[in-house]
């Protein structure tokens, strides 16, 4: 009975990520939709919703980031090691923490916001009404989140890193009187096309299995917008989960 | 236009067959919203039969690829009695979105729009969300929205439904007009409320009962 179990979550789980691997596949397949006025503004709002808005905030978290990060190293390392100092703020927040830090903030604002969107337009029977105006929801709902939320993870994940590194350097400078340049020189030699690489496949990556994960929670509402608490919740939580997954995979493809 | 040929769904349909002619004007009245949603539905292909055949515009539903059902229901006007309105666009985006999304020559359309929303007697704003409306207010933009896409077809779900004298009066005017502007232009109207007949002027009455349609005298 357990064996059986356990069979039935692991197909379940296959089905699942086909599932997500689908819409993606599908969202890319769509991408000339975009010529389209009414798919283009969809997209447009997303990205301005999920990557502009957030912005700000992404941007201060990572300076906060920076100075936390850059005086603990400095405080363990001393003074004098600008070079060390900066080669690892690059690991830690080019390698690691932009991307991730990216993904979360992301999860937090926009996952919510479109499963819930997408699970409340299902349960009203918009979606439906859409599909009989001749407009294919894949098209018009689906792609230009899926492609909007991408994009705004990796264009997140540049700024967190840009912010930590320029906050964290600027700190180090005024308060320890460590020079600019010997911080700029530590980074510019351990900033390798490899770390960069990693960097953008992750945010990539996480951008894409996040945004597939909310549409298509949003999507599996029907009959009941009380359903739509779970499906955010769900979202959330999976989101989460293939986060730190891909981010492990990834780093012990590209650093080990 | 449309044809069912014995059409069955288990549990609804039963061996139904009906044919909405080209230029004509078809009622059919179903016992209860259930089953006036779900032809809704049949008719737009999206719920596909048992068995039995259904033909769009002369081809039958299941020989159509994905995108030439689109292209089919491009070419039918739906006026759902919720309007069918997407809650996060506004009443004018709402109106347009068929039109902007299937044509790239929609720039003179806001003035058409507006000519027809007078017509039916809409009186709200155009650059608010569809949220707070009243169901027969969205109803009318859905009209319009529909007459908009000027298809060769129009079904109409409960359409008069809650309206007041005035505005049904304007409402049946502005659709009794829209029927005549193009040559062989189909009406079915969908209802349960058997009083809608006194206003829908139809060539054809149909009741569906116990899975078949029944033609009125």
């Amino acid at each position: 009975m357990k064996i059986k179990r356990i069979i039935e979550s692991i197909l379940d789980t296959i089905l699942y990520l086909s599932e997500l691997f689908n819409l993606i596949i599908s969202a890319f397949k769509n991408l000339p939709s975009l010529r389209i006025g009414p798919v283009r503004t969809v997209f447009f709002r997303q990205i301005y919703f999920a990557g502009i808005e957030t912005l700000g905030k992404m941007v201060i978290i990572g300076l906060l980031i920076g100075i936390v990060i850059i005086s603990q190293i400095t405080s363990l390392v001393g003074v004098g090691s600008g070079a060390l100092i900066g080669k690892i703020l690059v690991w830690v927040v080019i390698r690691e923490l932009g991307p991730l830090f990216a993904a979360i903030v992301v999860i937090a604002r926009s996952v919510t916001a479109i499963s819930a969107e997408l699970g409340s337009m299902n349960a009203q029977g918009e979606i439906a009404g859409i599909e009989m105006l001749g407009i294919d929801p894949q098209r018009y709902l689906i792609m230009p989140r899926i492609i909007a939320l991408t994009l705004s993870a990796v264009m997140l994940t540049f700024y967190f890193e840009l912010a930590a590194i320029l906050g964290g350097i600027t700190v180090t400078s005024v308060f320890w009187g460590i020079p600019f340049e010997q911080h700029t020189t530590g980074i510019l030699t351990s900033l390798t096309i490899s770390e960069l690489s990693a960097s953008l496949v992750k945010s990539l990556l996480f951008g894409l299995v996040i945004s597939a994960v909310s549409c298509s929670q949003g999507l599996k509402v029907s009959g009941s917008i009380t359903r739509i608490p779970q499906a955010t919740t769900k979202a959330t939580m999976q989101s989460l989960f293939f986060v730190f997954i891909f981010d492990g995979i990834i780093t012990l493809i590209f650093f080990i | 236009m449309i044809t069912l040929e014995c059409a069955n769904l288990r549990g609804f349909l039963d061996c139904a067959s009906l044919a909405v002619s080209k230029g004509s004007v078809c009622a059919v009245l179903t016992e209860t919203e259930f089953e006036k949603n779900l032809l809704l539905r049949i008719f737009t292909g999206l719920t596909r039969l048992d068995s039995g055949k259904i033909f769009i515009f002369g081809q039958e539903v299941s020989s159509f690829s994905y995108t030439e059902l689109n292209n089919a229901r491009k070419r039918i006007g739906i006026v759902p009695n919720n309007g069918g309105l997407v809650s996060n666009l506004k009443v004018w985006e709402n109106i347009m979105l068929p039109l902007s999304y299937h044509s790239s020559s929609h720039h003179d359309m806001d003035e058409k729009m507006m000519t027809i929303l007078g017509k039916i007697g809409y009186d709200d704003s155009v650059s608010a969300l569809p949220g707070p409306l009243p169901a027969y207010k969205k109803r009318l933009a859905g009209l319009a929205r529909a007459m908009l896409m000027e298809p060769d077809m129009m079904i109409y779900d409960s359409v008069f439904d809650g309206l007041s004298s005035d505005i049904r009066g304007k409402a049946l005017e502005t659709i009794t007009a829209f029927q005549q502007e193009k040559e062989g232009r189909a009406s079915l109207f969908l209802d349960t409320d058997e009083s809608a007949l006194n206003y829908i002027k139809a060539n054809n009455i149909y009741t569906l009962k116990k899975g078949k349609f029944y033609e009125r005298n």
